[in-house]
């Protein structure tokens, strides 16, 4: 039979060609002739599925192109021309074939994809734009796939629980005297709204300055009102609570829909004052003052009759500057944090998330120590604190009494003002 | 006839004092006989290398005393020359980093835990007792066959594995698996294989992803299916654009079959999806084009070389040889004598000037680096000012000399160019004016007899401020700092306007080179031609990156083919 085989002009080209290749050197006869076989036929035409036992060969030596049949003949259950069915296919198959096959070949690639999501894929501009994209993908699909599993884990061992105290008999018989019902988590909501109104009604104004939404990707815009929920959410758990002002936010820009989306029923039950006002218009300007790290100026004290701006905006662009030219444009006064003065700096960025701002400031307000308020900091940005010496905490004491560190004098941003504003 | 050509020389080399170029040793001069080819011209040429004369300008005979390198504290050998090397010399950069840091032994990359990988095939037994052994969290399997491309196995080995998966596994075996394996036969150009695996992809799967279409039309082109991996091409064009490298084997592929016109066509798409070609694509049409007589194909050859001067490319040191054997090989141009000069023209002048106020300084918020109320007092001041002819950045200079003071510093410079009756303008902060033990306000004042100052807001950028006042005084002004500019630069938007304005830079930057505070100040050289793939109709200049060396973007190479032809 081989030798019949052999007869067809091309294939003997072809096999010869293999034999000429010094690297196959020993292989079994009857595997060779049925790739000839194989490979006679065009590959276009589905071929007979091959029986699944490939090998009969023993093990100890392999050979080396019998896989190449199998492969070959078993094809796959829909059909698999090579050539592609028609020119004017659906692009958004076309994609999904391909993330498919970046799956297949390791990258990393989610395994489902929503309509939604593809069309988003397709939208990517670049080449890599696309693979950031489906990568982000994959890591939500993980995390979500993982939460499943200990979701799981915890329902079976609740389970197990369940079964083990219904087979302890039940010796609680006798009436327990308890003097609350368990109804804390209620009950510290409410406190807290009571603590929010108290501030709404006389507590310090913190504003969020929400006019970046140009800046931002929607991408960023998403980590912004991520970081606003948190630092509310500190703020509500305070001993004594700012009263919080969300400036400049436009109904129905993209900033109002993330938030409202994000809150939900909640939004129009939150204790926080939301204005499409800029804050020059609320408070007068030289109570103001703007926290950004390209400031100057560095924050000494925590002033109890200042109003802070912190800007709501995540910088992933490193749009420096940004901030500091919206506050010299209105002529406000500007400071940063001293990081440098009480933490060895290492890394990153001095660029806080406004929930850490959050925290720090509202530490600030009720203890006054930058040692304290500065743990919140992330560490891995810095190594420790400075060792402050004596003489130069004296210097601060001093700078405190005196007159507030400009180290450049600002001539309308040094008017003192001892006016207690309230609504 | 005859041509002469020199290879290799390097134009800084040539800047001695005396403006005549003497013809150092050590260029390397061959001439070759050929016949003529060209049915143009039957007349017997002559090429012969021609030094090029750069032109002094006036601003620059006034400025450039000779330098004179100190070896004053000389710490270390690895203390590196820098006054030979231009501030936008391909390597400076390099240099100036190992000048600054002391050079450390690099420690060696950790050595990878690897097994050692086996060298000929295994059989199954082999394969599981190795499987055993291995502890890993990866995939045993696609573990292994990394590995193996990583060090190049040989593919039977690589095959053995396969065949051992495929015997566990029904027969089938992954695509991560084959896509590695297709890799190694791309590597070791076994082809055969290469046509294999492409069939059994076929068969098996509907499309295929980047990785395995580039391996796939990589092995391809070299076989005589050559014209199926431009079938794949168009695959892959349905999903994405194909990479600059596909493009490239495709090309590589048509010029090996001698399709001419299908790589011409190739590489028409390939700069209609706005990919820049990899400089090994156009040196294949040259290489090509060595054993092709046609003027059609050398015209679009000489196309190529203006596509490198229009986007400031420039060939490697080998492009560069393909470059001149393709001359030598009788396609020739003519001859010229002068190398452009860095000037802008008048219309490149003003619009480099608009974009400059409009990006660099404006930028859509002028409070982001200065104020209205500022740029208004500037602009008025450079419009009551005579035309300056030097621009100081009086924060960089005074810094120049870390343990001297900034103010004398300042002064020490200011007074050296103001003796020259140069119209000076300082540019700088108004910190600079408070008396503060590095600012004297003495110094300051004697500073301000001697030029025109503006002092800019402690907060606001000085730097555009600087870039503007020297583009409004004229061409002949030339500017005095340090600093690169690359984030001013990197305000414009597009590529041509920061060709333009590194073309600008190159011509009027003037960087301090003394190593001593006190002494006369020395500039660094201003060239006075562009480096750029240049032709005068009659001859071709054409600058090239040295293989062993690395050049930053924002230096230029310093190395030159000179193309002459003498009548």
């Amino acid at each position: 039979m081989p030798v019949f085989l052999k007869m067809s002009g091309s294939i003997i080209l072809r096999s010869f060609g293999r034999f000429l290749v010094p690297f196959t050197i020993h292989r079994k006869k009857g595997v060779l002739c049925s790739t000839i076989l194989q490979r006679s036929m065009s590959s276009k035409i589905p071929t007979v599925s091959y029986p699944k036992k490939e090998s009969t060969s023993p093990p100890e030596q392999l050979g080396l192109d019998g896989w190449k049949i199998t492969m070959k003949s078993s094809m796959q259950e829909e059909d698999a021309s090579a050539v592609s069915s028609s020119k004017d296919e659906d692009p958004l198959v076309a994609i999904r074939e391909l993330i498919e096959m970046w799956r297949l070949f390791g990258k990393e690639v989610p395994e489902q994809i929503s309509e939604e999501e593809l069309k988003s894929a397709m939208g990517c501009v670049s080449k890599s734009s696309k693979k950031k994209y489906l990568k982000y993908l994959y890591i939500k699909e993980k995390i979500k796939k993982a939460k499943q599993i200990k979701k799981e884990m915890k329902a079976a061992l609740k389970e197990k629980a369940k079964k083990d105290q219904l087979l302890e008999t039940t010796k609680e018989d006798k009436q327990q005297n308890f003097l609350f019902l368990r109804l804390w988590d209620r009950n510290i909501d409410i406190a807290m709204g009571w603590k929010g109104i108290q501030a709404m009604q006389f507590g310090q104004p913190l504003v969020f300055d929400m006019d970046y939404e140009n800046y931002m990707k929607p991408k960023e815009l998403q980590s912004t009102v991520s970081q606003l929920l948190e630092s509310e959410g500190w703020n509500r758990r305070n001993v004594d609570p700012f009263h919080i002002y969300f400036c400049n936010l436009k109904v129905e820009g993209a900033y109002h829909k993330e938030l409202v989306k994000r809150y939900g029923e909640k939004w129009d039950k939150l204790l926080l004052t939301a204005t499409e006002k800029s804050h020059v218009d609320l408070f007068p300007k030289d109570s103001i003052i703007y926290l950004t790290a390209d400031s100057p100026n560095v924050m000494t004290t925590f002033k109890h009759d200042k109003i802070y701006i912190v800007g709501s905006f995540v910088d992933k662009a490193m749009q420096t500057g940004t901030s500091l030219a919206k506050a010299k444009r209105l002529n406000l006064a500007t400071e940063c944090l001293p990081l440098d003065r009480y933490l060895q700096w290492d890394t990153g960025t001095k660029n806080l998330t406004l929930d850490q701002m959050m925290r720090i400031l509202l530490c600030l307000k009720n203890t006054g120590s930058w040692e304290e308020a500065l743990k919140f900091v992330p560490r891995r940005k810095h190594t420790g604190f400075m060792e402050i010496s004596r003489h130069s905490q004296e210097l601060v004491n001093r700078l405190k009494k005196s007159k507030p560190f400009n180290s450049f004098p600002k001539g309308s941003l040094n008017i003192h003002t001892q006016k207690r504003w309230l609504e | 006839m005859t041509f002469c050509f020199t290879g290799i020389r390097s134009l800084p080399k040539l800047w001695k004092s005396n403006p005549y170029l003497s013809v150092g040793p050590g260029h390397s001069y061959f001439s070759l006989f050929l016949k003529d080819c060209c049915g143009i011209r039957n007349q017997q040429k002559w090429f012969s290398l021609k030094a090029v004369s750069p032109q002094n300008t006036k601003a620059v005979n006034l400025l450039i005393a000779k330098a004179r390198y100190l070896r004053k504290g000389d710490e270390g050998s690895n203390k590196q020359v820098s006054s030979d090397s231009h501030l936008f010399a391909a390597g400076a950069a390099k240099k100036r980093s190992q000048m600054n840091t002391h050079r450390e032994d690099h420690a060696l990359p950790p050595v990878r835990n690897t097994i050692q990988l086996p060298t000929r095939p295994l059989n199954s037994e082999e394969w599981d007792k190795f499987k055993e052994d291995f502890k890993g969290k990866a995939n045993f399997e696609s573990w292994i066959i990394s590995q193996m491309a990583d060090c190049h196995s040989s593919i039977d080995v690589a095959k053995s594995l396969l065949a051992w998966v495929a015997a566990k596994n029904n027969g089938i075996v992954g695509y991560d698996l084959l896509v590695k394996y297709l890799y190694l036969c791309v590597f070791h150009k076994h082809i055969s294989e290469v046509i294999d695996v492409y069939e059994i992809m076929k068969a098996r799967y509907k499309r295929l992803e980047p990785g395995g279409y580039t391996l796939l039309i990589q092995g391809l082109i070299h076989s005589d299916r050559w014209k199926e991996a431009l079938l794949l091409l168009e695959d892959i064009k349905k999903v994405m654009i194909p990479s600059k490298k596909n493009y490239n084997d495709c090309i590589e592929g048509a010029l090996l079959h001698q399709d001419v016109n299908l790589a011409w066509n190739l590489y028409q798409e390939l700069l209609g999806h706005n990919l820049i070609p990899m400089l090994k694509t156009l040196k294949a049409f040259f290489d090509f084009g060595k054993n092709i007589k046609d003027d059609q194909y050398s015209n679009k050859l000489l196309d190529i070389l203006l596509y490198l001067r229009n986007n400031h490319l420039y060939p490697g040191e080998s492009f560069a040889h393909s470059i001149k054997t393709w001359f030598e090989s009788g396609q020739c141009s003519g001859c010229g004598k002068t190398i452009e000069s860095i000037h802008l023209s008048p219309e490149e002048y003003e619009f480099l000037k608009e974009k400059i106020m409009r990006d660099v300084i404006d930028g859509g918020d002028q409070y982001k680096k200065t104020t209205p109320q500022e740029l208004e007092r500037f602009q008025n001041f450079v419009k009551c000012c005579p035309p300056f002819d030097i621009v100081i950045d009086g924060l960089n200079v005074a810094k120049t000399f870390p343990k001297a003071r900034e103010s004398q510093v300042l002064l020490h410079v200011v007074s050296q160019l103001a003796k020259q009756n140069l119209q000076l303008l300082v540019l700088g902060r108004k910190h600079m004016l408070t008396q503060h033990s590095r600012w004297r306000k003495d110094e300051m004042k004697k500073v301000q007899k001697q030029a025109s100052c503006f002092f800019a807001d402690n907060i606001s950028a000085d730097d555009p401020f600087l870039l503007y006042a020297t583009l409004h005084s004229g061409n002949h002004c030339k500017f005095i700092t340090k600093d690169l500019m690359r984030d001013h630069k990197a305000c414009l938007h597009d590529a041509k306007t920061q060709r333009l304005f590194f073309k600008w830079q190159q011509g009027h930057q003037l960087a301090i080179i003394n190593r001593l505070p006190g002494s006369k100040i020395t500039f660094q050289r201003i060239p006075s031609y562009d480096t750029v793939v240049q032709t005068t109709g009659d001859s071709w200049h054409i600058p090239y990156d040295e293989d062993l060396l690395e050049r930053y973007s924002y230096e230029v190479p310093t190395k030159w083919l000179c193309l002459h032809r003498k009548t």
